[in-house]
């Protein structure tokens, strides 16, 4: 425990820490501030006038999608700017997921409820490289400044050095991004409460955001995690940011690239990038260029899904064994 | 008197891309027994620090068996960790901590009472400079930093390489001041330095190695007395003449323009006598002791020989050493 409260404030007084925290901080201001400048809370008329445009819109769509009803049916033919999917369903504004609102049709107004989630995506995305970052440099900077061998000397238990520091940094950062997030949040619907609209946050809203935020905060402890991994086994900061780097040109763009030259089928599935989104928002839905040849003849959907569920046996499974290997190679490596 | 540390037969070869294979310690052995102040001497590249960093669980060893303070190394360190402070080769820490914060957080991981903090500080000298950030520190105050990190645990045995690094004349005697003043409150200390004649002061025990194996060891006068070869300079007013003198009585003579170097004689009385029944009267008499330089250099120097392990000590051999008679090892590497 002792070892734990050591490296937390070690963790703490880091400057790369202190810094990142510290662009957080100020990303987070102008954000805020740029938001308040830009919003202000509808006056009865706006909001009314708004109310207007989105039932006139909720109408129309009705109106489309009775008449794509009858065409089908035959009672009316169709004109030459009809849209007729193949299902009238797909646009059935019972179906739809999300109808117009008076929201749409305000001008300079902040709605929290319409965006919430892009927000939460930008705080996780800040997270995440926070995450890979700080978790390379905390134990690359150790390792290479012989902060590592001061604590064997005292410590002398490799595996359990390594949790700790592994386990302090994943703890650590999971606190920071609770909070921040909280605090992130609480502030945007502070905004929208004084100074704009709420919106509608019923029915699915918070637990749909929730559950962002939930799969967020994970993506940022196994970014965490992968940094630390591979700057272990690399000794250095620089061998997670290599890697990363080398990863992002070498596969992500040039093995993309040759597989679409060999024609090869389905290639997002072997990208990481795929999982990442997956994961992160729910499911991706990914085209294949070769599922409809030119020998195929009718429809063809050459779309494939990949889930959250694939996306988190992939980086949790890639993430794990990363630890793994680090964990291995510390136990046995000479510290010169 | 018990052994504090015990190293048998250490073996440590590093493969490297750049460099290939090198031996860096080869069947190296050492005996530290409680309550000494025992320096450990080699050239740069002999393996003094692959040694320290193998006695520690720092690097993992080919062969060979390490005890420290009773305890199996690396497997049961960690039984005896709290009772050994070290510091190896010159230790870095975060710049932007200061000496206070540094040694509080190691304190706290170790779980040694934070109090002890400003007690280190003091007995290096750091009490005063304790809340400055290490980066303002000068390298001789780094290394006092070290030490105090290696005094933190109130240790029973203290490994410190190279402590002297980087310190000023000042620093350098209060260094011997309290590794002195630590080998008296009972402390056993394992000193490696290239100041030999640091070492000379300190230390009561020295081991030396060269390539990686140990080429003498013992208490330091033992060590020195098996490289007296008996040499007196003596000064007269006419070198030459007593040069022949003594030549004639059979003693091995070196003639300088002011003085001679008489060599392999015990007694300087056969000196004195043989020169006054001649008529010539001497001025001067002075044995000229060999210092640990000079026997460092003639067992390290330039690598060039194959060094021949030797015991002077008497104590039992250990495994995988020669040990040879000091006068007969002597003669195998004139």
């Amino acid at each position: 425990m002792n070892l734990v409260r050591a490296e937390l404030e070690r963790l703490a007084a880091r400057r790369f820490v202190q810094l990142m925290v510290v662009l957080l901080a100020a990303a987070f201001a102008v954000t805020v501030v740029t938001t308040l400048a830009g919003s202000h809370r509808p006056s009865p008329a706006e909001l009314s006038r708004a109310q207007a445009q989105a039932a006139e819109n909720v109408r129309q769509m009705e109106m489309t999608y009775d008449r794509c009803l009858r065409i089908r049916e035959g009672s009316l033919p169709p004109g030459e700017n009809d849209y007729l999917p193949r299902d009238c369903a797909q646009i059935d504004p019972a179906q739809i997921e999300e109808l117009p609102s008076a929201a749409d049709y305000l001008s300079g107004v902040f709605v929290f409820a319409k965006e919430a989630e892009p927000l939460l995506y930008f705080l996780i995305a800040f997270l995440t490289l926070f995450g890979f970052l700080v978790g390379a440099s905390y134990i690359g900077a150790d390792l290479n400044s012989g902060g590592v061998v001061n604590l064997l000397l005292w410590r002398p238990r490799r595996p359990a050095v390594l949790a700790a520091k592994l386990g302090t940094l994943l703890g650590g950062l999971l606190g920071l991004s609770v909070l921040a997030s909280a605090a992130y949040l609480g502030a945007f619907w502070l905004i929208g409460q004084a100074s704009g609209l709420v919106g509608r946050t019923g029915g699915d809203f918070w637990p749909s955001l929730g559950a962002i935020w939930v799969r967020g905060l994970m993506l940022v402890l196994l970014a965490a995690a992968l940094g630390f991994a591979v700057a272990t086994l690399g000794r250095h900061t620089s061998a997670a940011l290599g890697t990363v780097a080398a990863y992002v040109v070498v596969w992500e763009l040039g093995a993309r690239l040759v597989f679409q030259m060999l024609e090869v089928g389905r290639p997002d599935r072997f990208m990481l990038s795929s999982y990442l989104a997956a994961w992160l928002s729910g499911e991706v839905r990914l085209w294949d260029n070769n599922a409809c040849g030119p020998g195929i003849s009718g429809y063809c959907d050459g779309s494939y899904t990949l889930t959250w569920t694939s996306g988190l046996v992939v980086l949790l499974g890639l993430t794990g064994a990363l630890v793994a290997a680090a964990f291995t190679v510390f136990r046995r490596r000479d510290l010169i | 008197m018990s052994a504090v540390i015990e190293i048998a037969g250490l073996r440590k070869t590093f493969h490297t891309l750049r460099h290939g294979r090198r031996v860096a310690v080869d069947g190296f052995d050492m005996l530290v027994e409680a309550g000494q102040v025992h320096g450990f001497l080699g050239p740069n590249g002999s393996g003094k620090t692959t040694t320290l960093r193998a006695l520690l669980g720092l690097v993992r060893p080919d062969a060979g068996r390490m005890r420290v303070l009773g305890a199996d190394s690396p497997e049961h360190l960690p039984d005896v960790a709290g009772r050994v402070g070290a510091i190896v080769e010159s230790p870095q820490f975060f710049a932007n901590f200061t000496a206070h914060r540094t040694l509080r957080l190691l304190a706290l991981a170790g779980g040694v009472p934070t109090a002890r903090v400003d007690e280190v500080l003091e007995q290096v000298g750091l009490r005063d400079r304790g809340d400055e950030r290490v980066k303002g520190y000068s390298l001789g105050m780094k290394q006092r930093l070290a030490v105090a990190s290696a005094l933190l645990k109130n240790p029973e045995l203290l490994i410190l390489d190279e402590p002297a690094n980087g310190l000023d004349p000042a620093g350098i005697r209060e260094m011997r001041d309290l590794t002195r003043s630590l080998a008296e409150a009972g402390v056993t200390v394992l000193l490696s330095s290239h100041i030999l004649a640091e070492i000379q002061l300190i230390c009561d025990h020295v081991t030396i190695v060269s390539r990686g194996r140990r080429v003498a060891y013992g208490p330091v006068e033992e060590v020195l007395a098996g490289f007296d070869q008996h040499q007196w300079r003596v000064r007269v007013a006419d070198p030459e003449q007593a040069g022949q003198v003594l030549g004639r009585a059979g003693l091995s003579v070196a003639v300088a323009p002011d003085h001679l170097v008489v060599t392999g004689v015990e007694d300087p009385e056969t000196i004195s006598r043989t020169l006054g029944e001649q008529g010539v009267w001497v001025r001067e008499l002075v044995p000229l002791r060999p210092d640990l330089e000079s026997v460092f250099l003639e067992l390290t120097g330039g690598h060039e020989h194959v060094a021949v392990p030797r015991q002077v000590d008497g104590a039992p051999p250990s495994d995988g050493v020669i040990d040879l008679d000091v006068r007969e090892s002597r003669e195998v590497d004139a």
